[in-house]
């Protein structure tokens, strides 16, 4: 368990998912900001201490890879997960993201990836 | 050489005989007056003549009864000189007259009537006087110097008569001269007439026969190009790649090129005559029914606008051949119009299309396969998204349960797995084939359209408004359609940009016949209207026709090109019509497509 709790933000405009990664987060010992869309998330990610970016692809307005790169040229150390239903995303999509993985891998690896990006940073 | 010429040239051809035989009656006419003049004259001689021999006659019946009554002294004797003393009188009053009429001096009548007078008085009165007194009269000397007085006056008669003798002869010879004159002009003038009719009839029959002849090579000569012609044409005919029958207004075969011949099976030879639907016979490719004989009946109703033509999923005739089997075919007629523009026949230009079908049906799964495509990229969202939330509360649920929450887990996942279930009943019914067309509740297809649309939409932005009228029902299938409206809802989501609107509107249309005052609007059966509008930058007006034809696309690696025309088959073949208006004008641009669709024989369940 990390300490002390680490401030995550979640954007994806699916509630139920949204809602659901939450509660893992939050099981996990994370503290989470969640943001439906886009350009809500970029708010919440400049206006807050976000330590970790877990991002969906597929959203209305911008996708995923568009605000990927608006928090990267904003805040380039916090590390950015990507989520996708699409199983190869073009590079200039991934390139912006630290790990990249495709929804339904389960909540295990999940948070693996997603604290792998802490102990990448921290090192 | 004009009609009005050859008129000239038989008027002048009948002319000149009937002039020349008014101048042979002229030259006749004058020559019998002539003849007629010689004979009157000749007349008048012998009538002189026989007054002369009376005069002469009675002169000797006097001097007989001077000389019987001088012997006898009886006046029986006597009479002859008495009685001839009046017709003398009268004998030479006619003489004289004739005389004179004839142009001869009457002087020779007066001195014959001194003569006789002095006879009469100086002898024959005093020998009557004397015989009657008895005295003797044989006095020689007087009886002749009487005889000399006599032979006097009988030699003036005589001379009378000779002279007209004489002139009667010259007369006579005159009249057979005048009629030997007319016989040699009458000769001369047929010789010359004959020459001259016989010259002109040549020369002005010539130049006929000149002109006939050179009508007849006219005529041969545009014969032969004709012919000429008709053999370019008939080549070209032949050689045309299309078949092509050509009747005449009452559906008889008139020709048959090779390709014709080719298709249906029939020799051109064979089928000259023969009525245009056995050589020609159709089916529709649907119903099986016979079409109706193009030559048959002309288009009388006004023009559909729903050319099917160059659409090959709309339904096209069949064309039986000759040996029963059966090609595909793509055909047009056009009427041959005579100069009064009245139709004389029929030419059918035809082609088959079985090749270009097969072509037509790889492009079809070609178009298929992308909106299949396109569509599975979505439904993996659809279906990724619940599928990811249910993993991620069973894990939940696995690591640490605790009951206060599994209510609501539970709840959240099933309502989760009722969404993937809802979309993976729409997938079936999307392609589910049916043979047979059923009825369609067209707002429940759109329902399940939107469904899997939902997300395509969400994602553009785009608010959709619908507005659909309740019992809208169609005859068709249902997986096809589904591909138009998908493909047609695909496009207005492309067109419109974020936060734009499109709406999806159904109507019942009842069934519309054609109407005078509104000539436009071709007749169509009862059926349903659905309109799809956005408020997309419109469709400039040079890409409108281009609209429909296949691989044209405005999305450049995204599109196949295929979705309108395929949509556009599709109705056509459920007896619909698909329309586009579009405007891009800067207040109210945007796009409307209207697609028909025929109720057919459906009827709520």
């Amino acid at each position: 368990m990390p300490e002390p709790r680490r401030l995550v933000l979640c954007v994806d405009d699916e509630a139920v998912g949204l809602l659901v990664r939450k509660m893992i987060l939050e099981r996990a010992g994370y503290k989470v900001l969640t943001a439906q869309d886009g350009a809500t998330g970029l708010e919440v990610f400049a206006e807050e201490p976000i330590e970790a970016v877990v991002l969906d692809y597929a959203m209305p307005g911008m996708d995923g890879g568009q605000v990927a790169a608006c928090m990267r040229a904003r805040k380039p150390q916090v590390p950015i997960l990507l989520l996708s239903a699409y199983l190869a995303l073009p590079s200039d999509v991934t390139r912006h993201v630290d790990v990249y993985m495709t929804k339904g891998e389960g909540a295990p690896m999940f948070l693996e990836k997603l604290n792998g990006l802490f102990s990448t940073v921290s090192t | 050489m004009n009609l009005r010429q050859l008129n000239r040239i038989l008027l002048q051809t009948l002319l000149v005989p009937v002039v020349a035989l008014f101048f042979v009656a002229g030259v006749l006419a004058l020559q019998i007056r002539k003849a007629e003049i010689s004979v009157a004259h000749m007349q008048a001689a012998s009538d002189n003549i026989t007054a002369a021999a009376r005069v002469s006659a009675l002169t000797v019946d006097e001097e007989t009864g001077i000389r019987g009554y001088q012997l006898t002294a009886n006046e029986i004797f006597l009479q002859p000189y008495g009685l001839a003393q009046a017709p003398l009188g009268q004998a030479l009053h006619d003489l004289r007259d004739g005389l004179a009429r004839q142009g001869i001096d009457p002087r020779t009548v007066d001195d014959f009537v001194l003569a006789h007078d002095t006879w009469r008085v100086a002898y024959a009165e005093p020998i009557i006087q004397a015989t009657r007194n008895g005295t003797d009269t044989r006095d020689t000397g007087l009886n002749l110097r009487a005889k000399a007085q006599m032979d006097h006056v009988r030699s003036l008669i005589t001379r009378i008569i000779q002279l007209e003798q004489t002139q009667r002869n010259e007369t006579i010879r005159t009249w057979r001269r005048q009629v030997r004159q007319t016989l040699q002009i009458l000769v001369i003038l047929a010789v010359v007439i004959g020459l001259a009719i016989g010259i002109t009839a040549r020369n002005r029959l010539h130049a006929v026969s000149d002109a006939f002849q050179n009508t007849l090579e006219e005529v041969r000569h545009n014969a032969q190009l004709i012919y000429e012609s008709e053999q370019r044409l008939r080549t070209m005919l032949t050689s045309i790649g299309d078949g092509i029958i050509v009747c005449d207004r009452f559906g008889k075969v008139e020709l048959l090129n090779t390709v014709a011949e080719q298709l249906t099976g029939w020799r051109h030879t064979e089928a000259v005559n023969e009525p245009i639907d056995k050589i020609f016979h159709l089916v529709n490719e649907a119903t099986r029914e016979s079409v109706e004989a193009p030559a048959a009946s002309f288009p009388q109703l006004p023009p559909s606008l729903n050319d099917t033509r160059n659409n090959p999923l709309a339904n096209h005739p069949i064309l039986i051949r000759r040996n029963g089997t059966e090609i595909p075919i793509q055909e047009s007629e056009a009427p041959i119009t005579d100069r009064a523009g009245k139709v004389a026949g029929v030419v059918i230009v035809f082609r088959d299309i079985t090749e270009q079908r097969r072509s037509q049906t790889t492009l079809l799964a070609t178009e298929k396969l992308a909106v299949a495509g396109r569509l599975a990229a979505t439904l993996a969202h659809e279906i990724h998204n619940p599928l990811d939330s249910v993993s991620n509360l069973l894990y939940l649920m696995q690591s640490d349960p605790k009951p206060e929450d599994m209510t609501q887990f539970l709840d959240l996942a099933s309502k989760e797995l009722d969404r993937v279930a809802q979309i993976s009943r729409a997938m079936l019914g999307m392609y589910r084939e049916s043979k047979e067309p059923v009825a369609i509740d067209v707002q429940e297809m759109l329902d399940s359209i939107l469904l899997l649309l939902d997300r395509q939409l969400r994602h553009a932005q785009v608010s959709l408004h619908t507005e659909f009228e309740p019992g809208a029902l169609i005859t068709g299938y249902p997986a096809e359609l589904r591909q138009v409206f998908i493909n047609l809802l695909t496009n207005a989501a492309d067109a419109s940009t974020s936060g734009s609107r499109i709406e999806l509107r159904t109507e019942i249309c009842a069934e519309r016949r054609w109407n005078a005052r509104t000539p436009d609007l071709p007749p169509r059966p009862a059926g349903v209207a659905i309109t799809i509008s956005d408020n997309g930058e419109g469709i400039a007006d040079d890409i409108l026709p281009k609209l429909f034809q296949p691989f044209f696309t405005t999305k450049g690696e995204q599109g196949t090109g295929l979705g309108l025309w395929v949509s556009q088959g599709i109705v056509q073949k459920h007896g619909g019509t698909i329309a586009i208006n579009s405007s891009t004008d800067t207040k109210g641009h945007g796009t409307m497509v209207t697609v028909f669709l025929p109720r057919g024989e459906a009827v709520l369940a």
